[in-house]
């Protein structure tokens, strides 16, 4: 990895995602749900320069969240790589040059990351049911994580992107 | 050509990457899953915790200071009439009460610690929650103790008014405390009343339910429920919470019933790690915690 100015950008942000994830996630949970920092910004990086990502930062981040709490180390690191591959390839070609094209993109990843995760544990042994794990942390913590995409896009896509995705409104158009 | 040429590599680069990276994460799962607790993820996951433990004190801090300030500002809009008067006084008379209240309700909650200790026999270490649970599916603390001061996993920790959960995981100076309300926790329980066993389980609603109860078992609201030490997982005797609720369904060999929990996680801030107790139901034996956790992993 050379190092570049877009690469730097990328590491400092990894730097910050990370402090709010410990520092500040903990602190600012809702009935439970927590939003992940690190996952909203991988998903914000994929599709802010999907041609550009690859997958070691999804990777280095979803092991750091599993080496973070108590769950299995290797789950989020897979469903990160996974998922923010899936986002970056999607946003490639569904990219209509509007607003929308990217955060429904990012809604979407973040609820299946979340809700993979609830499977991936449940599979792993943790007794709860799949209905509980969907509506008491799945469904709450992927809306959270939406809430920090949303905030965390912008600001990334101007960084990263250094302004080639201009996301002014205007009529979508096809490819 | 040679740009083709080099954008090809570099996609196929990035393709075998993501190909190693992918099958890295599942080993790795696959590893965890099988491995004990001292193994080479699982003391890899307790290390990287310990070390994130001085930033998770931090944020712990700012939140509090936060959750103080805003107080001190509902206050201060309250009594804006009467705080006229004392304008000159103001900024420090509401420093000190801040301060002095801070300090008696560490005094509360230090005093309720000792008094269970003293009721219950314990011998143990009182630690400071540092760190709120890392992640949503995660319901565990951080504590300011460490196997430097003889904690270490299986210990039963209690917070002012009973068990509250187990040591999971510990390294020289912080542990890892998993809480009864964590669907992974499971300790062995009795209704104190009619001596009835079960099993108290956490839930990702945050309830905690005394499950496997016999059907005939004799449980009502208002029933104190106690550990009763089976397996060896938590110390013998000490309080886990109130029954608050009771499901009769008919035609089931078992019942459950719902129990309030002791505290939750946002609320801990001072807690005792249980190294042995006099068991509280009568005998005088001294009772020490097994080495094992009683998760239900």
């Amino acid at each position: 990895m050379s190092l570049t100015r877009e690469n730097i950008v990328v590491a400092v942000g990894a730097v910050v995602a990370i402090v709010l994830q410990v520092v500040v996630s903990p602190n600012v949970a809702i009935f439970s749900a927590q939003p992940n920092f690190l996952l909203a910004y991988v998903l914000a990086v994929a599709i802010a320069n999907p041609l550009g990502a690859g997958p070691v930062l999804p990777f280095v981040l979803g092991l750091l969240a599993d080496l973070l709490g108590t769950g299995p180390v290797g789950g989020m690191a897979l469903l990160f790589v996974l998922v923010s591959f899936v986002a970056s390839r999607a946003f490639a070609v569904l990219d209509n040059d509007t607003l929308f094209m990217p955060l429904a993109i990012l809604v979407a990843a973040s609820f299946a990351v979340e809700t993979l995760y609830g499977a991936l544990l449940i599979a792993l042994g943790l007794p709860v049911g799949p209905v509980d794990a969907f509506f008491y942390r799945a469904l709450p913590c992927a809306l959270y994580d939406c809430v920090a995409g949303l905030v965390l896009y912008p600001l990334v896509a101007r960084l990263v992107a250094d302004g080639t995705q201009d996301r002014r409104p205007r009529a979508p158009r096809l490819r | 050509m040679a740009l083709n040429f080099q954008q090809r590599g570099s996609a196929l680069v990035r393709r075998v990457l993501f190909g190693v990276l992918l099958v890295a994460s599942l080993a790795m799962t696959a590893v965890y899953a099988r491995e004990g607790d001292d193994g080479a993820l699982h003391r890899a996951q307790a290390a990287v915790s310990g070390a994130a433990a001085p930033l998770k004190l931090v944020g712990a801090t700012a939140s509090s200071g936060a959750q103080s300030a805003g107080e001190a500002l509902g206050d201060l809009a309250a009594d804006a009439d009467t705080l006229s008067e004392l304008r000159a006084y103001n900024e420090q008379l509401v420093e000190q009460y801040a301060q002095m209240e801070e300090y008696r309700q560490e005094n509360e909650r230090l005093r309720q610690l000792v008094d269970l200790k003293d009721t219950y026999g314990i011998e143990g270490v009182g630690a400071r929650v540092i760190g709120n649970p890392a992640g949503a599916w995660d319901q565990t603390v951080t504590i300011d103790k460490g196997s430097d001061d003889g904690v270490d996993a299986g210990l039963t920790v209690m917070g002012t008014s009973g068990v509250i959960g187990q040591v999971v995981a510990a390294d020289a100076r912080t542990a890892t405390v998993r809480l009864l309300t964590d669907p992974k926790s499971g300790a062995a329980a009795l209704v104190q009343s009619s001596r009835a066993q079960g099993v108290v389980r956490g839930s990702l609603e945050g309830l905690l339910y005394l499950e496997d109860l016999e059907a005939d078992a004799e449980v009502a609201e208002g029933d104190l429920v106690v550990t009763s030490g089976l397996g060896g997982s938590y110390t013998r005797g000490l309080v886990i919470g109130t029954v608050v609720k009771v499901d009769a369904k008919q035609g089931e060999s078992s019942r459950r019933a719902v129990v309030s929990p002791n505290e939750s996680a946002s609320a801990l801030e001072e807690v005792l790690v249980v190294f042995s107790a006099l068991e509280a139901d009568g005998d005088d034996g001294e009772n020490a915690n097994g080495a094992e956790g009683g998760d239900a992993e």
